[in-house]
């Protein structure tokens, strides 16, 4: 067994091992994983001996990008919007497998977990190696995963630690949760395992046109769409006059097939009537007018929370203890916009389902 | 023909009686605010607090009208009411109290277009039948609002074809988010309208006009406004202070060019040299010269609303477009089947 420093020589190493049907150690945006080539069957092999995990038990792969995932599972066009939104980031999506990588790594049911981390390293080995590799933690079945590689290989047998070709130290990690998985193989998405982003997650994604800004409201409407189940969707915009709120609404109203939507500035919202098959009204509101929050009791605006609703709230910010309600009651997505430039804009996007 | 009407379309609650074109009363809920002529209003109540209001308007305009105040129904044929566009919880209280009133009191009722009311706004006759003017279709028909900008074809009674509209923002309200963003606090279309004099109303920079090029006659003012939050932004604050009013102007021009241009491709596509012009923003008198000096140059005619109070939300717009409707038995055939269509179109 051999311990290389992080960087571009121990990336190549590692895929010298990986050629030869190796297993290693290498670090990852969560955990330590166990790294071997997803197509070698004495590698995989090897790789549950090491992680005594029982034959039957599925394990994710890293892929590069949505391109190489696509080669080894089925993505439906709708589920590769949701997917070029989410990924990369801290997440093992499950789809169904195309039966081109060691079977051994799929579940019962012919699944196959996925991953594209948003981690430098992992990213540039999986494109010098240019084929998918394993993403099991580094650790053994049912004990917690390892956030240095020192600790993880003190945990270990000598006779375990023989099976090891190679463990790239990348120093201690930050204390990052496992990933979560994401079932996308079922006809709803499925939470199956809460990681650090469970309740919450994050991302950020950078448009440079209108058009840009409302696609991102269409996918991610999409992808409320398939969590939402018996809850209404909200979508909380913030951020300052001039960067694209009502752009986005419009967004929304257009992939509910509403060609119409206007400022609600001046009436503080508008009800649409749709005929989309699931989302029967569109709620588009303006809170700028807003100046006390006991006019929200006028509004009425829960009554609108209920299923086949979706609401979009235009300075948002100033909903105060409706958003506080609206956390129980909804599926909710806070989009916090900012100026990049002319054109450019920032949008930070969070979602809360629970 | 006396109609009693009720607009609550957005903030205002405002109900008036009128007979024919003629106002007999009109009431808004934020002007006897100012006049405090029943106890217990308190100011500072949530402007869309229509339900608390709708009676006390109600009873309010039938007094002004001195009515028999025993059975003041007697006197009035029918009632009518805002059907739409607006904000639905606040259109649901005027349709709820007109349905009551037209069932107790055994009263047809007529649903109203607002947008009709602020085509109708340059009909409206005082008490006494001032102005005098004749209708001469057919009339391109402009509506600059808070909420709505708008051109049409009026080409007879209660016969309109939209032929533009904003897809984004409304005139007014790129005029009051401009005046935020110059620091003038909101709504400031006036303040804007009152700088902008003080320097003459000149272009001291250039701010893009949305939508100039394209072919169609749609409006939109988004950009506009984003182009005057980068305008600001890259300029010192001290120098946007000091040349406030000149700021103002350029971007007050830039928004009316953007109508004016608009206006003139109407006039040029449809024909049509008689205009009507209706909304809040037509208080503007910078607006309002521009148009008239625009309709002169192709020897046209333009029409504003006479008074001031009939250029924003009010009941009394709503009265005379009724009376049309009414004139061609245009009623609601069961008053308890009546809703609100908060996004109506003409």
């Amino acid at each position: 067994m051999k311990i290389v420093p992080l960087g571009n020589d121990g990336i190549a190493q590692t895929c010298k091992v990986l050629q030869k049907g190796g297993v290693v150690v290498f670090p990852s945006d969560t955990v330590y994983g166990l790294l071997c080539d997803a197509s070698n069957i004495e590698a995989v092999i090897l790789l549950q001996k090491i992680k005594n995990r029982p034959a039957g038990k599925p394990i994710s792969v890293f892929v590069a990008d949505i391109a190489m995932m696509k080669r080894i599972v089925r993505v439906h066009t709708s589920q590769e919007k949701i997917l070029n939104n989410i990924l990369p980031g801290p997440y093992t999506v499950v789809l169904p497998s195309k039966q081109v990588l060691c079977r051994l790594l799929e579940s019962e049911k012919g699944t196959l977990g996925i991953r594209i981390p948003s981690y430098q390293p992992i990213t540039q080995l999986i494109h010098t190696f240019n084929h998918p590799v394993t993403a099991t933690s580094a650790n053994t079945s049912g004990h917690s995963p390892f956030y240095s590689a020192t600790s993880f290989l003190k945990s270990l047998s000598q006779k375990k630690r023989e099976l090891i070709d190679l463990v790239v130290d990348g120093g201690d990690l930050p204390k990052n949760k496992p990933s979560t998985v994401l079932d996308f193989s079922a006809s709803h998405v499925k939470m199956l395992r809460r990681g650090d982003v469970s309740f919450k997650d994050a991302y950020t994604v950078n448009t440079s046109s209108e058009d840009e800004t409302k696609k991102v409201a269409e996918k991610l409407l999409q992808e409320a769409l398939q969590k939402q189940g018996e809850k209404p969707v909200v979508f909380v915009l913030k951020g300052e006059m001039g960067v694209g709120k009502t752009i986005f609404a419009k967004g929304i109203g257009k992939m509910l097939g509403i060609g119409s939507v206007i400022s609600p500035t001046y009436v503080i919202y508008y009800e649409y009537t749709t005929n989309h098959p699931f989302i029967t009204t569109f709620i588009h509101c303006d809170f700028f007018n807003i100046e006390e929050e006991n006019e929200f009791e006028h509004l009425k605006l829960q009554s609108y929370f209920k299923k086949g609703t979706v609401l979009c709230f235009e300075w948002g910010e100033k909903a105060g203890a409706l958003l506080f309600d609206l956390q129980k009651k909804a599926h909710v997505v806070v989009v916090s916009f900012t100026h990049k430039g002319l054109d450019k804009r920032e949008l930070q996007i969070e979602s809360y389902f629970s | 023909m006396i109609i009693l009407s009720i607009d609550t379309s957005c903030d205002e609650t405002a109900v008036s009686l009128t007979n024919g074109r003629r106002v007999i009363a009109n009431s808004i809920y934020s002007q006897i605010l100012i006049h405090k002529k029943w106890g217990g209003v308190v100011p500072s109540l949530a402007k869309r607090a229509h339900e608390e209001r709708i009676d006390a308007v109600i009873n309010e305009t039938i007094k002004k009208a001195h009515f028999d105040s025993r059975n003041p129904f007697n006197s009035i044929d029918f009632i009518s009411v805002t059907q739409g566009p607006g904000l639905a919880i606040a259109l649901e209280v005027g349709i709820q109290k007109a349905k009551e009133l037209s069932i107790m009191h055994n009263k047809k009722l007529i649903a109203v277009n607002h947008l009709e009311g602020h085509i109708y706004s340059s009909f409206v006759e005082n008490s006494g039948g001032n102005p005098v003017r004749d209708f001469s279709f057919p009339y391109l028909a402009l509506i600059v609002s808070g909420g709505h900008t708008t051109l049409l074809i009026f080409k007879d009674h209660l016969t309109y074809t939209i032929i533009g509209e904003t897809i984004d923002d409304a005139s007014g309200e790129a005029l009051d988010k401009g005046g935020k963003l110059l620091g003038l606090g909101y709504p400031a279309g006036p303040i804007i309208e009152q700088l902008s004099r003080e320097v003459g109303n000149k272009e001291y920079y250039t701010f893009p006009r949305p939508m100039l090029k394209s072919k169609d006659l749609q409006f939109s003012f988004s950009g506009l406004k984003t182009s005057l939050l980068y305008f600001l932004k890259a300029r010192k604050q001290d120098e946007n202070v000091m040349q406030l009013k000149q700021i103002a102007s350029s971007y007050q021009e830039a928004v009316f060019d953007t109508i004016i241009q608009k206006t003139k491709k109407a006039i040029k596509q449809t024909g049509i040299n008689k205009l009507v012009v209706g909304g809040g923003v037509i208080a503007n008198k910078r607006l309002r010269n521009l148009l008239r000096a625009l309709v002169k140059e192709d020897k046209g005619s333009v029409l504003f609303p006479p008074y001031p109070y009939l250029t924003g939300d009010n009941a009394a717009m709503i009265g005379i477009a009724a009376h049309y409707k009414a004139e061609k038995n245009m009623f609601v055939e069961n008053p308890d089947d009546l809703d609100r269509i908060p996004r109506m179109s003409l």
